[in-house]
């Protein structure tokens, strides 16, 4: 008698559960998404035609070109920015280190689309250094159109490379450099020739996180672009234009950035797989203290980029601050703009705690569980779940959302409620924080922890509760706040699927930079930074290893 | 206390077979160890007991009922680990009781019990401490309380001592095997140390590649290997190499007739001897009846307190080490110096020369 197959279990339920949701919420609105882009919007037949326009059609390749514009240029800004914070932090006693690590992390993590409209608040037609330095006679260069969201880009998505790569930085064995200068390397070919290719693969794996980010943002283009259209806000325009009708062009236009994405992070693991350093912590580097003016102009640099990055952040906070009659700041301070979204819009409040939390009790079951599964079984419906685990960063929040309505909106699974959409939407885009940060802890635990409890009469289930989530919790937790406060943020999917009793706070926030009202927005925006901020708080404190919980 | 019989038990991960046709039979209350070198299948047979996988075939029979069909957490089958796995997120007191807890015995019945099983594993004043703690000893105790707290029918050791240092494993040795005594508890026990193998077990096991060699006393496993790994494997062996002529063996360095077997060529036996049985005496010396004598030069004299390892070389160029009581004429000799070495016809022992040949005489 020949068994091959494992006795199904406990777990083999969780794995057919898991699996099933992940096709009902991800690979269906995505699959979806693709076919409806070979599909003729008049006589819905089979077609090419979508992407024949989208390649020919002016309109469209101008827009694939900006959103490549942008997106490399935000990604090179911020490896410029980072790469050189990552090695001066890494490597030289710096005044103030964890402060700048901090507000690395918090730029990170900050509302998206604050960078965008606070600059406009600073450098827009009627900001206040263009109202300053115009009433001195000097022009200041306008915020509006490609450069402006490429300094957004650049300042909103530089920690990303350098958290990434302070940390290889600081794992590089120092034997390595070591060795170079015994052989007769200077300083700087030392660095060139040995540091930097060592830390190369996570110098690439930042910036194709920040090239992925910067072609599927939407609130950064959609307001500070003006005339200049991106892949992003082509999809959304197209879709609210064919709204009643067959969003074919928003689909098509979508598949082109997916296909970027995927094209980016290709080409990245291409490059990465020929090199691979196994690296070992046995001599550590070491940091050196500098004197003189190189001193002065390191710290210049260090604290300064993370100061600017944080400009937004501090003038959205200040602005919500200012006495204002309807839009117009009147001068002096007061709360009226909080009265005002307290009146106005109390339920964008309501609902973005309420479809966040939601969101996250649900992150957390499925990202312990999950994370059982991947870890501790290997069959193949663990791997496809690992696999399918990387899908929601590289899908757009447009598209899983046009994704949502094409799937649940009608047919087998129509009329559910868009608050529910939105729940399942940040659910399902932000699972893989959860998930990767549950993953890491539970590599940390040994089975043998599990199979005690198992040997000592405890079921599967019971096992995992009693002894699995105590041991994960530390990861469980910061995961779950991780995705508290991506879902909290998340504006792209959200503009497509809210209807108006489900409206959010960033919502709130574009409608009101769209109607000009920077008071409302900015007392919304800063009520998110402050829940963002505490949820960073507890962050750091459930976590060892403060960098990575945020990558 | 229950008996175990596992038969025709075979495990493949993937294409590597792990366990082969094993066959067991464990009496009720004994104290059964599986020896051998690592990846040899011992933590695989183990854990097939256990129910953390299941076989490919053959099947488990506890007190002559299967438990085939019962999952991990219903058989009743207690486990040491080899990384004690305490949960080191409750005390020491919970950790013990957690089996009990599972089975849904009496709050009263369990802190008694309890109390009980950490007095005899002697942690009485450590129960409310956090596993973090206590040492490795002590968590090696708390993970045996655990086990045993449940009254398994039958307690399973993975290595339990291999993680500690080598004074404490002798100490811990004895204790366990009084714990296990006292309880009455069928146990398997796991170990690549034949000392630890030899010393404890009612029987030994020796498995190679997933095959089970030879399960007897440590006695017989000993003095009466069944084939020549487990000659090896357990104890030290020289081997020395054989001639033939007709249907008769000599000793190469000696001449001396030693075997008689037709079917064989010379180089299909290897005749093998344990060091203590080997007296070396110095100059020429002409053996008793019932002794070979075999002319060779002293390589190297180690004189190791109890004891001392005499390593010789004979004239045809094999090393033969000795272990005996020191002897100063011996340890004084230069090197080089001619010796005779003894040994007993009885105390050779001849197998087949593959690496698990079969004893033939
Ligand atoms: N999960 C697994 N997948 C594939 N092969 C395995 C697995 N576990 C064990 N093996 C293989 O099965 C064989 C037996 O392994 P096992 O762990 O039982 O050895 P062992 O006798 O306990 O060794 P040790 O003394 O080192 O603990 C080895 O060849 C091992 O490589
Ligand atoms: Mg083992």
């Amino acid at each position: 008698m020949i068994r091959q197959l494992r006795r199904p279990d406990f777990w083999t339920v969780v794995t057919g559960v898991i699996l099933v949701v992940l096709v009902v919420l991800l690979l269906i609105p995505i699959i979806r998404v693709l076919l409806l882009s070979f599909v003729d919007a008049d006589t819905l037949k089979w077609t090419l035609g979508n992407y024949v326009e989208v390649f020919t059609r002016n309109f469209y390749l101008k827009g694939l070109k900006n959103t490549l514009f942008v997106g490399f240029l935000g990604t090179l800004g911020a490896c410029m920015l980072g790469i050189p914070l990552a090695f001066f932090t890494a490597r030289f006693h710096l005044w103030g280190r964890a402060w700048i690590s901090t507000l690395a992390i918090l730029v990170l993590v900050s509302p998206p689309f604050i960078g965008a409209y606070a600059w406009i608040m600073m450098l827009g037609s009627n900001g206040f250094i263009t109202n300053f330095f115009g009433r001195i006679g000097i022009e200041t260069p306008t915020i509006y159109g490609a450069h402006g969201i490429v300094l957004v880009f650049t300042l909103k998505f530089f920690p990303f490379v350098f958290l990434m790569t302070q940390t290889a930085l600081m794992a590089v064995n120092k034997s390595f450099e070591d060795a170079a200068e015994n052989l007769g390397c200077t300083p700087l070919q030392r660095f060139t020739k040995i540091t930097l290719p060592l830390v190369f693969p996570a110098i690439s794996t930042g910036a194709i996180i920040c090239f992925v980010l910067s072609i599927a943002d939407f609130g950064t283009p959609a307001i500070l672009g003006r005339g200049f259209r991106t892949l992003s806000t082509i999809a959304f325009s197209a879709y609210r234009s064919e709204l009643g009708g067959v969003p074919t062009m928003a689909v098509t236009v979508s598949m082109i950035m997916i296909a970027i994405s995927m094209l980016a992070l290709l080409a990245q693991r291409r490059i990465l797989a020929k090199r691979r350093y196994a690296s070992s912590l046995t001599n550590l580097p070491v940091k050196t203290h500098l004197t003189g003016w190189r001193n002065v102009a390191v710290h210049g640099f260090c604290h300064g980029v993370v100061l600017i990055a944080m400009l937004p952040s501090l003038v959205v906070v200040y602005t919500s601050f200012l006495k204002t009659n309807g839009p117009v700041f009147v001068g002096g301070y007061g709360l009226e703009s909080y009265g005002r979204i307290w009146r106005t819009a109390p339920e964008a409040i309501a609902n973005s705690f309420l479809f966040a939390t939601a969101a996250v009790v649900l992150i957390t079951a499925f990202s312990a569980l999950i994370s059982y599964v991947i870890v501790r079984r290997e069959t193949t419906a663990s791997g496809a779940i690992d696999f399918m685990m990387m899908v929601p960063y590289l899908i757009p929040g447009v598209v899983m959302a046009i994704g949502f309505v094409t799937t649940f909106r009608s047919g087998f699974f129509g009329g559910i409620g868009a608050a529910w959409l939105l729940v399942m939407l940040y659910f399902i885009r932000r699972l893989p924080y959860g998930v990767r940060s549950t993953t890491s802890s539970l590599r940390q635990v040994k089975p043998s922890m599990e199979e005690a409890a198992i040997n000592l009469g405890a079921p599967p289930l019971t096992a995992f509760l009693k002894v699995t989530v105590p041991l994960i919790l530390p990861g469980l937790i910061v995961g779950s706040l991780m995705g508290f406060i991506t879902a909290i943020n998340e504006l792209s999917g959200t503009l497509i699927l809210y209807d108006a009793g489900s409206i959010t706070m960033p919502v709130s926030i574009y409608l009101a930079v769209l109607d000009g009202e920077f008071g409302l927005a900015a007392a919304h925006s800063t009520v998110l930074l402050l829940c963002t901020g505490v949820c960073v708080y507890f962050v750091f404190r459930f976590t060892e290893n403060r960098n990575s919980a945020f990558l | 206390m229950a008996s175990v019989e596992i038969k025709g038990i075979r495990k493949l991960y993937g294409d590597v077979v792990a366990l082969s046709d094993i066959n067991i039979s464990i009496p009720s209350g004994s104290f059964f160890t599986l020896l051998g070198p690592s990846g040899c299948g011992k933590t695989t047979l183990l854990r097939t007991i256990a129910g953390f996988h299941d076989q490919n075939a053959g099947r488990i029979e506890v007190d002559g009922k299967s438990i085939e069909g019962l999952p991990a957490y219903r058989r009743d089958v207690g486990m040491v680990f080899q990384d004690y796995a305490i949960f080191p997120h409750i005390s020491v007191r919970d950790n013990v009781a957690f089996g009990l807890r599972q089975r849904k015995v009496l709050a009263s019945d369990i802190s008694k019990r309890v109390a009980d099983v950490l007095e005899v594993v002697q942690l009485g004043a450590f129960a409310d401490r956090m596993p973090h703690e206590l040492s490795g000893g002590q968590q090696q105790r708390v993970g045996l309380a655990r086990a045993v707290v449940i009254r398994p029918k039958v307690l399973l050791m993975d290595e339990p001592l291999s993680n500690l240092d080598a004074r404490l494993r002798v100490d811990l040795r004895a204790e366990l095997r009084r714990i296990q005594r006292d309880l009455g508890i069928t146990t398997v026990y796991v170990t690549h140390d034949q000392e630890e193998a030899l010393a404890m077990s009612d029987t030994v096991c020796v498995m190679h590649q997933g095959v089970i060699q030879q399960a007897a006393s440590p006695l017989d496993i000993y003095l009466r290997p069944e084939n020549r790994f487990v000659a090896t494997f357990v104890g030290a062996c020289n081997f020395m190499s054989l001639s033939k002529e007709g249907g008769q063996f000599s000793l190469k360095s000696s001449g001396a007739r030693v075997f008689d077997a037709a079917g064989f060529n010379a180089t299909e036996i290897a005749c093998a001897v344990r060091p203590e049985t080997l007296r070396v005496a110095s100059g020429h010396v002409t053996p008793s009846p019932e002794e070979i004598a075999i002319p060779a030069k002293i390589l190297d004299v180690s004189f190791i307190g109890r004891e001392m390892e005499v390593l010789t070389i004979t004239d045809g160029g094999e090393q033969l080490k000795s272990l005996a009581r020191p002897d100063p004429a011996i340890i004084e000799l230069a090197n080089g110096s001619s010796v005779t070495v003894l040994v007993k016809r009885d105390d050779l022992a001849f197998f087949e020369a593959t690496e698990v040949g079969r004893r033939v005489g």
